[in-house]
């Protein structure tokens, strides 16, 4: 994933040359205002080159561990998705080629993206690691669709597909995808069968919390037996 | 020998025609098509891939004046990608005296450059027919 958001970010520096017009850019105009999808498209595109590999980071388990810098980064992330990158991607989804269908795609994708943006980061408030694991899935899940989409464009034109298909199946194909695999993988993690020597542990602690009210009973029953 | 020359008239007419379409599609091709294809690489980006290959029409024949008097020639560029063909992918004219390429983006004409990059505005009045003369 690092790579192919290494290839997005290589091939878009040219969105921040003002004198000549990308390809995308030369295809997509003129557009109703030219001015805010321009705008638009460069922040965009500037926020998803900062968030998207600060977002892989962060899943990484040596960041996980770093508590702190995990939390700092978390919240920089955070504020780049919801203030920059979903609002601006909002603005372009109206003006998407392939019209309606590829619009919707986008729009959905940005929903999952700020709905589960703000349940994981209020779940990690209040300090609810599955939910928040859960929610930071999604995000990740819909960003990655930006590097799944291009390769699928590359794939498919390389068996002729014809592009105007190609956009709408290189779209719909990975959000939907990419939000089912993330339900199956936290329905697995959730529902996992611990290994044995994690049972012994939470037996272990369960018996530990439990002896003080053992003992405390083994105490006050005969005395209560004294007193009848 | 009067009839020998009318006779040759018609078939002149026909190679002039022909000239200037064959021109004007070379010209096209030299000043559009090229350039497009030297353009595109393999992109990773949304931008529509390039095509398998480029096909110049010269939609008219024989030139047409614009609203500033200048004679000019329609065209149209067709693409495939995979086994179909998609006309019209690019419309525009090119003017017989300059050799200037047009392109139509929207409701309006832009200089070709406008495909390759360049950030041109568009140009009114061009490869839009004049009155005829009254």
């Amino acid at each position: 994933m690092l790579v192919g958001a290494a290839f997005i970010t290589a091939s878009s520096l040219a969105y921040f040359d003002f004198d000549t017009l990308p390809a995308f850019v030369v295809e997509k105009l003129p557009v109703r205002f030219e001015s805010l999808w321009l705008a638009s498209l460069r922040v965009h595109v500037a926020a998803a080159l900062l968030a998207f590999p600060l977002c892989l980071l962060l899943t990484t388990r040596s960041l996980q561990r770093r508590i702190v810098w995990h939390r700092r980064l978390g919240r920089i992330g955070g504020v780049l998705v919801l203030v920059a990158l979903v609002p601006s991607g909002i603005v372009l989804a109206f003006d998407a080629k392939g019209g309606g269908v590829v619009t919707a795609g986008f729009l959905v994708s940005a929903a999952i993206i700020a709905w589960f943006m703000v349940r994981g980061v209020l779940a990690a408030r209040r300090h609810d690691v599955v939910s928040h694991r859960r929610a930071m899935r999604h995000v990740v899940g819909q960003m990655s669709v930006a590097v799944i989409s291009r390769a699928l464009l590359v794939g498919l034109d390389a068996l002729g597909v014809d592009p105007d298909l190609a956009y709408v199946v290189a779209l719909w194909g990975p959000v939907l995808a990419s939000a089912a695999v993330v339900e199956l993988v936290s329905l697995q993690s959730f529902g996992s069968i611990p290994s044995a020597a994690t049972l012994m542990e939470r037996i272990r602690r369960a018996l530990s919390s439990l002896a003080p009210v053992v003992r405390a009973r083994s105490v006050v029953r005969p005395l209560a037996r004294l007193g009848r | 020998m009067f009839a020998l020359v009318l006779s040759f008239v018609p078939s002149l007419a026909s190679a002039d025609e022909e000239s200037l379409a064959a021109w004007a599609q070379r010209r096209v091709e030299e000043g559009l098509v090229k350039p497009l294809a030297g353009l595109e690489a393999n992109r990773f980006s949304r931008a529509r891939p390039s095509p398998r290959e480029r096909r110049v029409r010269v939609v008219d024949t024989t030139a047409t004046l614009d609203k500033a008097g200048k004679s000019f020639v329609p065209f149209a560029i067709d693409v495939r990608f995979g086994s179909e063909w998609h006309e019209n992918d690019i419309v525009g004219c090119i003017y017989a005296g300059s050799g200037d390429l047009f392109v139509k983006r929207g409701d309006a004409y832009r200089p070709a450059s406008f495909l390759l990059g360049k950030n041109v505005e568009p140009v009114g009045g061009v490869c839009e027919a004049g009155r005829p003369p009254s």
